[in-house]
């Protein structure tokens, strides 16, 4: 499909053509000019500390982004993803500090963020692909099954008190003067990109999106395809906290708020659709470029939180409206 | 998949056993349970439920319910959904209040046309929140979960961005005293305007071209338009009417808490949409039934104002909320699997 578009202007330099270039690079080109226009007011915005910073905070919204679109790729939807961020946080947080809070405890720490997302993946898609509960509403429950736990089990403060360890290692190392989040999101990326194109499981989460008849016919067995696919994803977010925490240096039960719209966002944005089977971890990662460049922007030229928001939701709804056009031609 | 279908076959189910599950969901069996177990259960474990003035409460609890989760109602039986029914709620109570606070400066004196001023800007705002959900949703046919994600994203921002949180006082003292706190032959003004507002839900499903037309769009929008309905402005309407009743909601609201928040409405998405499935509404439009809804709105506060009373820790509130709402779909999906084997 690229590839065509691609060639076409090659072949005949029409105004067509033009337009063809426009449309499969849209985002990319969305990408600078938000940019430019963010440079024009604020200098900074273009400085090489600042696409280090955007880097680095691209990465974090990446990782949840492709975890949403392995579900959004079958029709699903995970809206506890947010609070699963948060209630891993404070998990993880927990038992690092019970371990006694020594860098050896980090493994504990690991252990129980992914224990916590395992079984939060695993009664999602249990209670989506076995009982046949619609998504969104099986997730809606199980999102405030989880924000309940998260700011019920550590009395609703911070966890304080982890290993020195974890925010040296994951959150300030840098290899080759690159952030260690930046190499997990892309090392994630390889994988998944990897796991999409080339395995049987990433291509039954395809045809499951694009027609779910069609994929039993064919001899997929769905169900286990996608309670995997809701482990995976909840996986996943469990890994993005555990990023986000060593950040923060504390288990936070408020770290995950905003992302569940956040990751949406972003697989929307990058052009992952929302009726299943179009899209991919490239989507998600140009669409978490998109959203971080403009917050980052707005944050740059001092622009109200609450308006942020109001921006958020009109980006939402404009990419939707620009990407419905894709599907018509 | 199609197990949703089947319900719909009532007439010429095969087994007994079949038609007899079909009978219990379909006259709400499951909501009717739940609301029977929760009343007898609370009575039991805490006498105190039975006071009239606890019960005046949960009366008003579930006026203030009822009427968003018609609404959501409303919204989904057209085939849609609506996330943005909380922040209609915070930003009308906002508006509300803000009128009133100005209003009374240019008009010392006539509270009550300021009042009604302020109910009538409040509606206005409702309904041009659906006008734009409906715009959006029929025009580009965009998924109604995302567009009405995005407004509640934009109408949370603008209505916290103008008050920065802070609650807007200066609220109509008439107000407070003859709406929130007022009563009409012993029971609360709120609960009246509620069960107004469901006879009308009722009347309008059952009797009216316009409940057919939201069933007819819900049910299958392209065999609606085949058969010469409008399918555009039944779902503008219907969204219409939903921002109309969160409006309602949202100014009944700020006169129950005498000012006007940004911040109230935040579960409000979770808990109409729990009331409409609980009571019995399809996700996937065309069945849904008002009566039903309320029963579900009622047995939702009945377990909230359970909790408060055995001084369950609120946040847990959220997890019961969850769970109810799961496991109530999780039953209706498994007796329909029983039926079908």
């Amino acid at each position: 499909m690229s590839m065509e578009a691609k060639t076409q202007p090659m072949a005949r330099l029409s105004g067509l053509s033009l337009m063809d270039v426009l449309r499969v690079a849209r985002l990319p080109i969305a990408i600078v000019v938000v940019l430019m226009l963010f440079g024009l007011v604020e200098p900074r915005v273009l400085s090489l500390g600042n696409f280090r910073n955007i880097a680095l905070q691209t990465s974090y919204l990446a990782i949840f982004a492709m975890a949403q679109t392995m579900v959004l790729l079958t029709r699903g939807f995970d809206l506890s993803l947010g609070y699963t961020v948060s209630l891993v946080s404070v998990a993880a947080s927990m038992a690092m500090v019970a371990m006694g809070g020594g860098d050896a405890s980090i493994l504990y720490g690991v252990g129980a963020a992914l224990l916590v997302a395992g079984v939060i993946g695993l009664a999602n898609g249990v209670l989506i692909a076995g009982i046949g509960i619609n998504p969104l509403v099986t997730t809606l429950g199980m999102a405030n099954i989880v924000l309940a736990f998260a700011s019920t089990i550590s009395g609703g403060f911070p966890v304080t008190g982890l290993p020195k360890g974890l925010t040296a290692e994951f959150a300030q190392r840098s290899p080759l003067s690159i952030p260690m989040p930046i190499w997990i999101a892309a090392l994630v990326f390889v994988l998944l990109f990897l796991v999409l194109k080339a395995t049987r499981f990433g291509r039954s989460l395809y045809i499951i999106g694009a027609n779910p008849r069609a994929a039993v016919a064919a001899g997929i067995r769905t169900v286990p395809v996608l309670v995997a696919a809701y482990t995976l994803c909840a996986l996943l977010a469990a890994l993005g906290a555990l990023l986000l925490t060593a950040r923060t240096g504390s288990g936070e039960p408020n770290l995950g708020g905003n992302l569940t719209l956040e990751a949406i966002a972003a697989a929307v944005v990058g052009g992952v659709r929302l009726s299943g089977g179009e899209g991919g971890v490239g989507a998600a990662v140009l669409g978490a470029l998109f959203v971080t460049v403009l917050s980052n922007g707005m944050n740059l030229v001092q622009i109200d939180g609450y308006l942020q928001q109001i921006c958020l939701g009109v980006i939402i709804i404009v990419s939707l409206i620009v990407n419905r056009d894709d599907a018509r031609r | 998949m199609s197990s949703e279908t089947a319900t719909m076959t009532v007439a010429n189910a095969p087994s007994h056993r079949a038609s007899r599950i079909d009978r219990f969901l379909m006259q709400g069996g499951i909501v009717i349970t739940f609301l029977v177990v929760a009343v007898v259960a609370t009575a039991l474990i805490e006498p105190r439920f039975l006071n009239r003035l606890n019960l005046l409460n949960v009366m008003r609890n579930f006026a203030l319910l009822l009427i968003p989760s018609l609404a959501q109602m409303l919204v989904m039986t057209a085939g849609g959904f609506d996330l943005s029914v909380g922040a209609v709620v915070a930003a009308t109570s906002v508006v509300t209040a803000a009128v009133m606070l100005v209003g009374s400066g240019y008009f010392p004196g006539m509270e009550l046309v300021v009042i009604l001023a302020s109910l009538v800007i409040a509606l206005g705002v409702g309904a041009l929140v659906g006008l734009v959900n409906a715009g959006l949703v029929a025009t580009f046919s965009l998924s109604p979960f995302m567009v009405t994600l995005a407004m509640m994203s934009v109408l949370m921002g603008i209505a916290l961005y103008f008050t920065q949180g802070i609650p807007i006082y200066g609220v109509a003292d008439s107000f407070i005293a003859n709406v929130g706190r007022g009563q009409f032959l012993g029971l609360p003004i709120v609960l009246w305007i509620g069960l107004a507002v469901l006879a009308a839900c009722i009347v309008m499903q059952r009797f009216t071209s316009l409940g057919r037309h939201i069933y007819a769009v819900g049910s299958d929008q392209r065999s609606a338009r085949l058969s010469g309905v409008s399918t555009g402005r039944t779902l503008l309407v219907a969204y219409m009417l939903a921002g109309l009743l969160a409006a309602l909601t949202g100014f009944l609201m700020t006169s129950r808490l005498g000012s006007g928040q940004s911040t109230i409405g935040g579960t409000l998405a979770l808990e109409t949409i729990a009331a409409a499935v609980i009571g019995g509404v399809s996700l996937r439009g065309g069945v849904g039934r008002a009566e039903l809804v309320a029963l579900a709105a009622l047995f939702l506060s009945v377990i909230a104002n359970a909790m408060n009373l055995v001084q369950v820790d609120s946040k847990y509130q959220t997890l019961v909320l969850g769970a109810v709402l799961i496991i109530s779909l999780a039953i209706e999906r498994l007796l329909l699997r029983k039926r079908q084997s």
